[in-house]
């Protein structure tokens, strides 16, 4: 087995932007957020993507999980054995392949149960089929009693005894902190048995105190789940913490990768994006 | 007394249509403007199984739910891949064109002359379902029927899949579920029963036209169902029976019918506008449109 | 014969421009699905049937006030319904069904008033010329000149007005444009004016030729969006085209069907549109914001 997860061999991605300039000319513009982006993951480890505003880092996490395609490019997964491009695949399907993802604006369901929430991520999806419910009664039954144990014991296991979620289990979602609700999204990656999963800024506007938790959080996805975490990040105390690699991403491309030592000591990094 | 059945009939034809158009509204989050359309399907579907083919009630009821649930996906496929706005005029697109095939296919449907003297439904084959008391109690089955399905699935994992839809859409294709699918699955369904409220509809009044089926009444089943309420199986029972009973008060009050039937239309238009703006969730349902 | 029905194709093509475009002017701008439109489109209809033939005022004065009608009418719906839905952040599925609500309510009190009978202005067969085989009435020319040079003026105006500016920054991002301190509300009150300015000539114009009933509006609109769809949403040169394309093939579809399956062909073009090339003639893919 190859020992990267996720090759990306030259991916270009282009927008049109439509402009309007002060004398009222219309004209479009065609530029690359995406252009020529080379990158290899690592399996089992933890691998950060750092770089500016619009360097394209989200576009990038959009190609991968599947929502938007690329103009040209691959991208080839590899796990348990197998080998595929995942270009062209729509996102559920690659999420199927064993590729989570969390967004940047956490996307839990804010008016379903805090349960709910886990119930959904469940990587069987038994009884979602119109029907198969009533007429499969009794396995229906089990199955739901089985998806709310693992749910129950993922809060335990990550939050502790008492942890607030299970308590809260039958309240909407949007009752939880906005801590609390970057929480339930990461656990919510823990129902799904995922081998890659895409954090988009994990750590962003959350306290001190619930940052700790995310990196333990993420600490035992790869340590105990053997999961392999890329995340984009731009707090630099948090790569440093935290990623076993680091790329720098700035017009499209990866300009730099390395330890993240390497990558944040790196003059280009320093100078275009870190500002000394 | 058979004035209050034959009304009950109706608000019984009217919670099938909204029960089923609220699957899609209320937690699908899909606006579908070609709900007649289906309606219509399951009406001369009816009268096909029952005129041409002859079968008996049940057989029949099964043939239109399949067969408007299958005419359906053609409408489904294509219209699913849009979003928002364009999936409405899609929906939109396909109403005028089934009425416009419905009226001008004259060899196949007598188009505006109408199909007259459709047969009674036979029970087992021999006992022919006719009159008041017997509709009453078939309807009232029927509606019965569609609202404990409904119950049922919406508090199934199916109809979780469908709640995290409406709420967040990318969410659930991030999680690794098809939208697509069960988009298409939640249209199919809803038109299957739509369809069985074309059949009772056709049966009992014996005379079906495509007027019935038009782009107004498509506004006014999406609009009974707002009414009342979305989200849950209350607020588009609700919205059936305000829609249904509301021109008979009018009538009551004594406003002359010519006035009346345009004052209930105002009714509904002041509803939806006020509604929207101070109640989104409708009456008595609890998922505010998005 | 063929030309005959392209020349009609032509000219009924330009009454669709003419709608089509007011029901750009919001959409582009505003995003609302404006249903309601349809009523703005009818309302003008009776307006000019009041004072012209009620109140015996002559044409183009009365043509004048049921403009200015039909203008209040929309500055209303917008004030009293589509702002407050607005100031609200209201879905735009909310607002679309609230524009159902309004056109609903405008159509029965109309329908109320003056009756649901079919009404005409002209009693007159209306003169004609006749170039060759192809004969033209005066009032298919009124149509046709007078949808022109309102066309022209927009466009022109549209380019080289301030309030053209600001309309076309407006499509590309309210957001921004509220951020640079631009009047969104005083400039979407303008866009409903002008926007029921060319329903309102487009109806006046129509009803002349052919009277009406208080159900006119909806065909028209569901042409106007159709229009709006195959020449591009978010270009305002686009519905111009898209109506003129509508137009021609419902002259067709007579020449080569029938009448009857004219609605038929129009939203089969849509829905082929919507599936192959959601972005119109003239539009081009643009970024997902």
């Amino acid at each position: 087995m190859n020992e990267d997860i996720l090759q990306i061999n030259s991916v270009k991605k282009s927008f049109v932007r439509n402009i309007i300039d002060v004398r009222g000319k219309e004209e479009n513009e065609r530029f690359f957020i995406i252009d020529d982006l080379d990158l290899q993951i690592p399996r089992e480890k933890i691998t950060a993507l750092i770089g500016g505003n619009g360097a394209g880092k989200t576009t990038l996490f959009n190609i991968i999980s599947g929502f938007m395609s690329p103009d040209s490019g691959d991208i080839i997964y590899q796990a348990e054995n197998k080998q595929m491009s995942i270009i062209g695949l729509l996102p559920y399907k690659i999420t199927r392949l064993g590729i989570g993802r969390m967004f940047q604006d956490d996307h839990i369901f804010h008016d379903m149960s805090v349960l709910d929430n886990m119930l959904l991520a469940d990587a069987d999806d038994f009884g979602e089929f119109p029907f198969i419910s009533i007429i499969y009664n009794r396995k229906n039954k089990i199955i739901e009693q089985e998806r709310i144990e693992k749910a129950n014991s993922i809060f335990k296991e990550l939050f502790g005894e008492d942890n607030p979620f299970w308590e809260k289990r039958d309240e909407p979602a949007k009752s939880l902190s906005y801590g609390q609700q970057r929480l339930l999204g990461l656990a919510r990656l823990f129902m799904g048995n995922y081998d890659l999963v895409l954090l988009d800024e994990p750590t962003a506007g959350v306290n001190p105190q619930i940052i700790n938790q995310i990196l333990i959080i993420i600490r035992s996805m790869v340590e105990e789940k053997d999961v392999t975490v890329f995340l984009i990040e731009h707090n630099m105390k948090v790569v440093l913490d935290l990623a076993d690699f680091c790329s720098f991403m700035s017009h499209g491309k990866i300009t730099a990768f390395g330890t993240p030592d390497d990558v944040i000591g790196n003059d280009e990094v320093r100078r275009t994006y870190l500002g000394v | 007394m058979n004035y209050i059945f034959h009304i009950i009939i109706i608000i019984n034809i009217y919670i099938i249509l909204t029960v089923s158009t609220n699957l899609l509204v209320g937690m699908a989050n899909l606006i579908s403007l070609a709900q007649a359309a289906f309606y219509g399907f399951g009406a001369y579907l009816g009268v096909l199984a029952l005129m041409i083919l002859k079968l008996p009630m049940i057989p029949t009821i099964f043939f239109v739910m399949f067969f408007t649930a299958l005419l359906s996906l053609i409408i489904a496929f294509p219209s699913l891949r849009l979003k928002g706005d364009y999936f409405i005029l899609a929906t939109l697109g396909f109403q005028l064109i089934v009425f416009t095939v419905l009226y001008n296919w004259i060899s196949v449907t007598r188009g505006p002359y109408g199909i007259p003297g459709i047969p009674a439904p036979k029970l087992i084959g021999i006992i022919p379902v006719s009159g008041i008391i017997p509709f009453l109690v078939l309807s009232s089955i029927l509606a019965g029927f569609v609202i404990f399905i409904f119950y049922k699935l919406v508090h199934s994992p199916f109809g979780r899949v469908l709640k995290g839809l409406r709420d967040d859409e990318i969410a659930v294709k991030s999680l690794g579920r098809n939208v697509t699918n069960y988009k298409i699955l939640t249209f199919a369904i809803s038109s299957a029963f739509i369809g069985i409220a074309g059949f009772i509809y056709a049966s009992y009044v014996t005379y079906i036209d495509p007027t019935s089926f038009n782009l107004d009444e498509a506004i006014f089943i999406l609009a009974a169902v707002l009414i009342g309420g979305t989200g849950n199986i209350k607020g588009p029972v609700v919205g059936a029976i305000f829609v249904v009973i509301l021109p008979e008060l009018l009538r009551f009050v004594g406003f002359p019918s010519s006035i009346a039937a345009n004052l209930r239309q105002i009714v509904y238009g002041l509803a939806l506008i006020i509604l929207m703006r101070y109640r989104p969730q409708g009456i008595a349902g609890e998922y505010k449109l998005q | 014969m063929l030309l005959q029905l392209l020349v009609n194709g032509l000219i009924i093509g330009s009454i669709y421009s003419i709608v089509a475009l007011g029901y750009a002017l919001i959409y582009n701008t505003t995003h609302i699905f404006h249903i309601a439109y349809a009523s703005i489109y009818m309302f003008s209809s009776y307006m000019l049937l009041s004072f012209y033939i009620n109140l015996n005022i002559p044409f183009i004065i009365s043509f004048i006030i049921a403009i200015g009608l039909t203008i209040l009418l929309s500055v209303l719906i917008e004030i009293l319904v589509y702002r407050p839905l607005n100031k609200k952040r209201s879905s735009l599925n909310v607002v679309l069904i609230s524009s159902i609500g309004i056109m609903i309510v405008v159509i029965n009190i109309i329908a109320m008033f003056y009756g649901n009978e079919t009404q005409i202005l002209n009693p007159n067969i209306s003169k004609s010329i006749s170039i060759g085989n192809i004969i033209i009435t005066y009032s298919q020319l009124a149509q046709f000149i007078v949808s022109l040079v309102l066309i022209f003026i927009f466009l022109i105006f549209l380019k080289f007005t301030k309030f053209g500016i600001k309309t076309r920054a407006m499509r590309d991002d309210s957001i921004l444009c509220k951020v640079f301190g631009m009047d969104i509300n005083r400039m979407r009150l303008m866009l409903f004016m002008l926007s029921a300015l060319f329903a309102a000539v487009g109806s006046g114009l129509v009803a002349f030729d052919v009277g009406m009933d208080p159900y006119v509006g909806m065909p028209m609109l569901l042409n106007a969006i159709v229009a709006l769809i195959i020449g591009g949403v978010g270009r305002f040169e686009a519905p111009i085209l898209g109506g003129f394309i509508i137009g021609i093939l419902q002259s067709l579809t007579v020449w080569v069907f029938s009448s009857r399956w004219q609605d038929a062909v129009t939203f089969i073009l849509l829905i082929l549109f919507l599936l192959l090339r959601p972005q119109g003639l003239l539009g081009e893919k643009k970024r997902a914001v």
